[in-house]
């Protein structure tokens, strides 16, 4: 396991998630690959964070608990990103039964005319 | 058991977690029937959370479980019953070629950088402090933010530090004291995000009868 592997699995993926995202008309369908490609990014970004130094730990200057907590960026905003993505989902939700309840129908192409 | 068993176990686990979410996800974008795609895409929610543990990303791990297989995926599910629409299925659309062709370029073109960056590694980590802390968790905070080791590993773990590709052994306790020093104002807006989006689905979610008859309401009313 490096992290070349490890990108690997996650810009699969994040492809995975884009052509979902394109290939389907459900706007149900469409979320869940939105949700698929937050996950391969996020992935990337703890992959990054296990296995590459912070810049803090190599500038050669004597070792702080803030360098230290520096090595867990990733981490953080992978945590971040969770909480943009369940605000979003929630959100989106909300705007598939809008659009459910006017026109009776959950396809994209039907998603043309949002108003009312 | 030697570090070469713990590493190859490591890759073992690593490689059967991507499988399983990968082939989840494949079926989440190529599945009609919405529900299994739902199903499909909680399986493919607890294979990421299965390689953040790997990762030794344990703390996001475990968000992403409660988070992700067990909130977003309810949520899918709950949306996938309450519209029944789903007799049709998920049916594709007339840009799946051209999907296709984009996604496999996204793949080429990640996995080609992926691969051709000099990536940095752990190992150019010198400072022993900075790899004590990282690899073993022992070290205090003395006077003026200086760090020393308190229990000083042995002097065969130094190779161990570099096998284990330096991983952060502490890593839930030091993120959440990073949470509420280095990131508290990205962690109260987050709070702020997650009530405006409670509050707007909520406003999207009401009954329009209920806002035709308020309306009316005013609007009798100025008359």
């Amino acid at each position: 396991m490096t992290i070349e592997n490890v990108q690997l699995v996650s810009a699969a993926l994040f492809a995975l998630g884009a052509y979902g995202v394109v290939s389907r008309r459900s706007l149900i369908t469409v979320i869940m690959s939105l949700e698929l490609m937050f996950n391969g990014v996020v992935i990337a970004a703890v992959a990054f964070s296990r296995f590459t130094p912070a810049a803090a730990l190599m500038s050669g200057d004597p070792v702080t608990a803030e360098a230290i907590r520096s090595a867990l960026t990733g981490h953080v905003f992978a945590i971040f990103v969770t909480a943009v993505a369940a605000g979003e989902a929630a959100l989106a939700f909300a705007l598939v039964f809008a659009m459910y309840r006017a026109t009776e129908s959950v396809e994209i192409t039907d998603a043309a005319e949002m108003k009312n | 058991m030697s570090i070469m068993e713990v590493s190859t176990l490591t890759t073992i686990a690593f490689w059967a977690a991507s499988a399983m979410t990968l082939g989840f996800a494949a079926i989440v974008v190529t599945q009609r029937d919405v529900f299994r795609a739902a199903i499909a895409l909680a399986g493919s929610f607890l294979g990421v959370g299965i390689l953040y543990f790997i990762l030794s990303a344990e703390f996001v791990g475990v968000v992403q479980i409660l988070v992700y297989v067990g909130a977003i995926s309810v949520l899918m599910a709950f949306a996938v019953m309450f519209i029944q629409d789903i007799a049709s299925g998920s049916r594709p659309s007339q840009g799946r070629i051209v999907g296709a062709v984009v996604a496999v370029l996204i793949f080429a073109a990640l996995a080609f950088t992926a691969y051709n960056t000099n990536w940095s590694t752990m190992d150019e980590i010198t400072d022993p402090v900075a790899v004590a802390a990282l690899t073993e968790g022992y070290v205090e905070i003395g006077e003026g933010n200086e760090m020393t080791i308190v229990t000083t590993a042995p002097e065969s773990s130094t190779d161990v530090v570099i096998e284990n590709d330096g991983v952060f052994v502490d890593s839930t306790s030091a993120l959440g004291v990073s949470l509420i020093r280095e990131y508290m104002l990205a962690f109260e807006i987050i709070g702020l995000l997650l009530v405006a989006s409670l509050i707007g689905g909520l406003m999207l979610m009401r009954d329009p009868p209920q806002r035709d008859e308020s309306e009316q309401e005013t609007g009798g009313a100025s008359v």
